[in-house]
């Protein structure tokens, strides 16, 4: 049975019914695992069906199939007509190595449901059909050639005459003829035996695929009883079919017989078991927590040094080598990690280039708002934005293809595929609780899921992923840990979720992470050292006030301070009092404090402040006091802020140039002395980029939210009511449309697309006449309009440029 | 979260809460792998370093232990990253070995290959080689042991030595135990040396390292040659070995600057040793002079660097080093390593402690606070005389005074630098001053004089640090010193600050001139001591005048 289905634009009618007769938690279920079909919202059914059986998103929707599905999936297009489902079942069930068990069965059934959800398979159980598309974008399936009716294609109607004539089968000139004869099992199997052994292990060699092969001269025209060598004798008899002029290709119907009948050498429904070492949960846990605290304060130490000191961005945009070895440094760690903490900051947004042209590194607004969340919070903002960032710190210090260096933060970093690798490898994470797998079965396994997209790039995002995952403490000692597992969607492409870990998960990773982190302490050992040791994170105001107070030695699970007598000076600099230390002091330390520690407080505090040092712009200096009596009366003077420092000497907070011009004004005639008196204090200037943009928005992931699922699957519903309704042409309004900028054009009717709302457009033909048309738009793209044409009461594409005019329907 | 006593930081550091009810079964599991370096009051601080986890390979232990320490013990996470990175590097350890050949002499062989041809790549290691045996041999020139070892080290494969030793020449040596018997911990070490064939031993200050050295000669019983590091340990060792062994007078010789005897037990200063004339090492053939079967370093972690040269040379004899740290200013713990040998022993500190073996003792820092006219005079002195004027200030004998009159009854010593200063401090308190010039006759009389208690105060120069037989004090009064290597320093206090006969303990006072360059020297001593567990605090001078 060959269904000829009726198209417009290429869209079978049958399927668009099929599509139309669906459940609305159906279509939901179809978009939510194939968001790309809502984006934008179809104006209708007939709108939905073409995307989704459009090439790009067939492929995507295929990308996404595990192996064995896919070869549920191949098999269906390899069987061609609708079958139903016992045939599709036995065909299967011959690939498997053993009996068809019920982990097969079960596997089967549930992997027919997901592509008929996934509209890659449309029709009941009686009569499965493979949805149109598909079979164009599985070119090859199951590594088969193609059949002979396209195999042959380049064979002129003489040649095919031979053909048929030397295989036995009379006469006939026509590929259908010979298809027909390739076709019947007993054919080939006498034509195999007729040819030689090497030319039929020429023959088995491709019949696993690949099924193309390379000989010189293929299209030698060769009877079969002229020929001589194993491929003319192939050739000939049309096991092989001439594709060019020395490519041979193995047409679909030889290699099903050579198979045995089998569309796949053998078949696994479940995926390949992971080996690997079995770990405790709990300690893993524990050590991803240990590694999340680690990981977070080292992004809080290197915000803090940009902050001072911030690195430049290169002219070719990112950070220079040097720069990142700097940051490898200061917080000790190897380069790949200090990239990879350095890449995350950028991803959440906490650090950005203050310009695009001799810009700097620097921390955001957003960092100061990063800065005064609990730790749990911080974390789960650093390990979202890692997991949805399309940049790849793994590849820093590598070189691309023309050779040129990757720096850190360089813009060349991006890799489409990374967001997705993460979380897919991740999930497969998920799926083996208790036990961390090794790289290469991470890889098996990955392979197994998702046998269309593999390549080396794949595999090396991979391995990122695995010890990026570990560092930052999404993982533990190789196992996802809990907190980590919160941050995943629910599945990858189930409904209800985004990619973006929006607040949900990101505040309920934090909420797992909580208990698993060290609680703040209040409390540190004083030593005699002069050495206070925080044996645990500190509670936020000790914490602020010890960086203060004391130089930070080491760090870790504690925290080492070291006091002398710069760091108590400086505290005191900040405004703390000797007593109001040594209570400080007290209060948090369990043991009294050392003699010697008190001792430095009290003797440094003795010293400090006996000398003052002030600010001031610009200093008026007069031998004669009274005259300087008189400028600190004057009430003209107010606004320059003099003070008066000694009896010879007033300070003012206004520059020179004012000053003196003040005191001109005043009536008096000073001198400007040269810039040496001239007292300037510098301040430490701590830097924030001005916009509060960060980085780059997300990549997405996994489905979209179920609400905007909802609404879209009721859009394209109504929608589709209004199409429904109105089938007959329409008469466009009379008179001219009109004419509009093109801009606005385009304006007006991505907007119509959007409402699934009509227009009334002016429309130049191909001939060059004006033409007036009401139009349903669907789709906008390459210069092109695809819209339902009332007028004409079909599907027609317009070129944009020849639109002259568009109007609302009053 | 546990509540193990152990945290471990980025920085490789370890940290131990003294205080916890785990912390002496932690310190246990621990001390084999990673080095104390600072012992304060509450929290002590080990480190690990490639060699510290390489001597735990040498005695024995394997990653699998070092980590089951770490975790069992720690009180967070540890990191994975740092559990790798001791598992790597204790691996490093002995995938290659030195070995005797019956044919070839000495060979370096490997179980690796791909590591023997790393190191046989090297430019350094070449010409040290000789032919290549086989792919898991190439022999090495026997004169290279030393040097070989080095360069392995540095290329991070440290070598096991596995060539054995020669045995020296044979002489009798017994340990004579009576009235005193060797300490566990002593006998522990002692074999604990004999068994690993070379290596250090590190005991702390005052836990008899020098028995430990005679229990090691008695354990060799041949000839010896003991390398300390000044005259003073040289008389000291003489006195300890004929106390606490057979040897007598005769077959104990000194080859220092004034004497150069060769007896079968030689004690060599390391100064005499490394003494050039002509740009030549006047003192070498001592090395040669006899066949040693025991070589003795004291104090490894001053070695100098000559030494150690001449050490390379000296693999074949069994060496034996103790020290009361690993940690040496110069870094160069990985030729303490490769050329002297691993860690053989190492004692838990807190019990020798809790046994009472070591006492520590009070150290009080006494700030005097200078007149504005000494400021004034201070500020403008010139930089090298600027410790000489503050730490002779007129105002540290008034104090000095004052602490002597606190402690009626005691023997006090009071210990400077600089003679004008000594003269003065000895006519204002009434006693005999011992400098420089004094013969040594008086000074033995002083301090004969001392000991019986005739005397109870002594002022002494720094001369008298390196004296002889310094008597014991229950008190030390410190005005002025040079401050050179805190170390040295600090080894110096250390001999004042041994734990008195009558198991008191001892007091140290040191007299610094408040804000002045003297008070920067005494920051450092005061983070020494403390770091070491002495108690220490400040006080005023002022009210030291006033409590009187």
């Amino acid at each position: 049975m060959s269904v000829k289905p009726l198209t417009i634009d290429g869209m079978s009618t049958e399927f668009t019914e099929w599509l139309r007769s669906q459940s609305d938690d159906r279509l939901r279920a179809l978009v939510s695992v194939r968001p790309e079909l809502i984006t934008p919202v179809p104006a209708h059914l007939e709108g939905l069906a073409g995307r989704a059986c459009s090439p790009s998103a067939v492929g995507r929707a295929l990308d996404r199939l595990d192996r064995f599905t896919l070869a549920v999936m191949e098999t269906l297009v390899v069987l061609g007509a609708p079958v139903p489902y016992r045939s599709l079942r036995a065909q299967l069930a011959r690939a498997l190595p053993g009996t068809a068990g019920p982990a097969f069965q079960s596997a089967l059934k549930e992997a027919v449901e997901r592509l008929r959800t996934m509209a890659l398979v449309y029709g009941p159980d009686r009569a499965l059909a493979p949805a149109p598309g598909v079979r164009e974008v599985l070119d090859g399936p199951a590594g088969l050639g193609p059949p002979a009716e396209e195999a042959f294609r380049h064979h002129s109607a003489e040649r095919l005459a031979e053909l048929v004539q030397d295989i036995g089968g009379g006469d006939g000139d026509t590929r259908e003829a010979l298809a027909a004869l390739l076709g019947d099992p007993e054919i080939v199997g006498r034509l195999v035996e007729e040819v030689s052994p090497q030319a039929r292990s020429a023959l088995n060699e491709l019949a696993w695929g690949p099924a193309s092969g390379r000989v010189p001269n293929a299209r030698r025209e060769v009877r079969a009883a002229g020929a001589q060598s194993p491929i003319e004798q192939l050739l000939s008899r049309a096991l092989l079919a001439a594709t060019g002029e020395e490519t041979v290709v193995l047409p679909r119907e030889v290699a099903l017989f050579l198979r045995d009948g089998r569309i796949h050498r053998d078949l696994s429904p479940l995926p390949p078991a992971t080996g690997g070492t079995e770990r405790d949960q709990r300690l893993a846990d524990r050590t991803a927590a240990g590694q999340a605290f680690t990981f977070t304060r080292a992004v809080e130490e290197l915000c803090e040094r940009w902050s001072v000191d911030p690195p430049g961005v290169l002219r070719g945009g990112g950070l220079a080598v040097r720069d990142l070895k700097r940051v490898a440094t200061l917080l000790d760690l190897p380069e790949w990690v200090a990239g990879l903490i350095i890449e995350v900051c950028y991803a959440a947004g906490l650090v950005a280039a203050s310009g695009a042209v001799d810009g700097e590194w620097m921390p955001t607004p957003g960092y100061d708002g990063w800065r005064v969340k609990a730790t749990e919070d911080r974390w789960a903002m650093l390990a979202g934005a890692w997991l949805t960032m399309d940049r790849v710190p793994g590849v820093i210090g590598e070189r691309d293809e023309r050779d040129r260096l990757l720096n850190a933060l360089h813009p060349d970093l991006r890799r489409a595929a990374a967001a997705e690798v993460r979380a897919t490898t991740l999930a497969m994470l998920a799926s083996t609780p208790g036990v961390a797998p090794t790289l290469d079965a991470v890889r098996a396994r990955l392979a197994w899921e998702q046998p269309r997209r593999r390549g080396g790039q794949r595999d090396q995002l991979v391995e990122f992923t695995l010890r990026e995952a570990e560092q930052i403490g999404v993982t533990g000692l190789g196992l996802l840990s809990g907190h980590g597992r919160a941050l995943l969607p629910e599945t990858l492409d189930g409904p209800g979720v985004s990619g973006d870990p929006g607040g949900g998960r990101v505040a309920s990773a934090a909420r797992l992470l909580l208990p698993l982190l060290p609680e703040p302490l209040d409390h540190v050992l004083l030593q005699a050292d002069l050495t206070a040791v925080a044996p645990g994170p500190l509670t936020g105001d000790l914490r602020r006030w010890l960086a203060l107070a004391a130089e930070v030695e080491s760090t870790g699970g504690a925290t080492v301070y070291r006091f002398d007598e710069r760091s108590i000076r400086r505290a005191l600099d900040a405004g703390q009092g000797a007593e109001e230390m040594l209570a400080m002091l007290e209060r948090h330390s369990t043991t009294p404090v050392p003699q010697p520690l008190s001792y430095l407080v009290t003797d440094v505090a003795r010293r400090h402040g006996r000398m003052r040092v002030g600010t001031a712009s610009a200093y008026v200096r007069c031998d004669d006091s009274s005259l300087l009596d008189e400028v600190m009366a004057d009430k003209r003077a107010i606004p320059l802020r003099l003070r008066r420092l000694a009896p010879t000497v007033i300070a003012s907070k206004s520059s020179r140039p004012t000053l003196v011009d003040s005191l001109r004004a005043m009536g008096y005639a000073p001198a400007a002395e040269s810039l040496d008196g001239d007292v300037i204090i510098t301040q430490l200037d701590v830097h924030r980029t001005e916009s509060t943009l960060a980085a780059r928005a997300p990549v997405t992931f996994g489905g979209p939210e179920a609400d905007v699922v909802a609404a879209a699957v009721r859009a394209v519903r109504a929608g589709d009511a209004a199409h429904q309704a109105r089938r007959a042409p329409v008469a466009a309004p009379g008179g001219q449309v009109p004419r509009s900028p093109a801009t606005s054009t385009i304006v007006a009717l991505r907007e119509a697309i959007r409402q699934g709302s009509q227009v009334w457009i002016g429309y130049l033909d191909s001939q060059g006449n004006a033409t007036s048309r009401i139009l349903e738009p669907a789709r906008m793209e390459g210069g092109y309009l695809t819209a339902y044409d009332e007028t004409r009461a079909a599907v027609h594409r317009f070129a944009l440029h020849r639109i002259t005019g568009i109007a609302d329907i009053a | 979260m546990t509540d193990g006593p152990l945290i471990v930081q980025s920085d490789k550091t370890l940290l131990l809460e003294v205080d916890h009810e785990k912390a002496g079964e932690c310190r246990k599991a621990i001390a084999p792998f990673a080095e104390l370096e600072r012992a304060p009051e509450h929290v002590h601080t080990y480190r690990i370093t490639p060699l510290a986890l390489w001597n735990a390979r040498a005695a024995g232990h394997d990653a699998e232990q070092v980590i089951d320490a770490l975790i069992a013990h720690s009180r967070y996470p540890v990191p994975h990253a740092l559990l790798v990175d001791v598992a790597e590097t204790m691996s490093r350890y002995g995938r290659l070995r030195l070995e005797k050949h019956l044919v070839h002499g000495l060979v370096l062989t490997s179980t690796d290959r791909a590591v023997l041809e790393e190191v046989l790549r090297s430019k350094k290691i070449q010409p040290l080689l000789g032919e290549r045996l086989g792919d898991d041999g190439v022999a090495v020139h026997p004169s290279e042991r030393g040097n070989i070892k080095q360069h392995l080290l540095k290329l991070g494969w440290p070598a096991e030595d596995m060539a054995g030793y020669v045995d020296g020449e044979h002489h009798p040596i017994a340990l004579t135990e009576d009235g005193w018997e060797l300490r566990t911990y002593q006998r522990e070490a002692a074999e604990a040396f004999w068994h690993g064939g070379s290596g250090v031993v590190v005991l702390p200050c005052g836990a008899g390292k020098t028995i430990v050295g005679a229990a090691a000669m008695a354990q060799a019983k041949a000839t010896t040659l003991i390398l300390v590091t000044n005259t003073v340990s040289a008389h000291q060792w003489k006195q300890e070995l004929l106390k606490r062994t057979s040897l007598t007078e005769d077959e104990i010789g000194e080859y220092t600057g004034t004497k150069k005897e060769i007896r079968p037990v030689t004690i060599a200063t390391y100064q005499v040793m490394t003494t050039r004339r002509q740009g030549v090492y006047r003192h070498l053939e001592l090395f040669d002079a006899r066949d040693w079967g025991l070589v003795v370093y004291d104090e490894v972690h001053l070695l100098p660097a000559p030494i150690f040269r001449m050490t390379a040379d000296l693999q074949a004899r069994r060496r034996v080093g103790l020290t009361a740290t690993l940690v040496r200013e110069d870094g160069r713990e990985g030729d303490v390593f490769s050329l002297i040998g691993p860690k053989r022993y190492d004692a838990p500190w807190r019990e020798m402690e809790n046994q009472g073996w070591i006492a520590p003792a009070d150290c009080v820092e006494v700030r005097v606070t200078l007149t504005d006219a000494e400021r004034l005079a201070y500020a403008m002195a010139e930089s090298e005389e600027r410790y000489r004027f503050c730490a002779t200030t007129p105002s540290k004998t008034r104090v000095t005074e004052a602490l002597v009159r606190q402690h009626p009854g005691e023997q006090v010593l009071v210990i400077g630098q600089y003679i004008d200063q000594l003269d003065e401090l000895g006519e204002h308190l009434n006693a005999p001053v011992i400098k420089g010039e004094t013969k040594v006759k008086e000074r033995e009389r002083l301090f004969q004089a001392f000991r019986d208690r005739e005397i109870q105060v002594l002022v002494v120069s720094k001369v008298a640090n390196f004296s002889i037989d310094l008597p014991e004090a229950a008190v030390a009064i410190q005005v002025s010193g040079t401050f050179g290597s805190r170390q040295e320093e600090a080894q110096r206090l250390g001999r004042v600050l041994r734990p008195k006969a009558n198991g008191g303990g001892a007091r140290f006072y040191s007299v610094v001139s408040r804000d002045t360059v003297d008070q920067d020297f005494a920051a450092h001593r005061q983070r020494f001591l403390a770091e070491q567990g002495y108690a220490y605090q400040i006080i005023d001078a002022d009210d030291v005048l006033a409590g009187e």
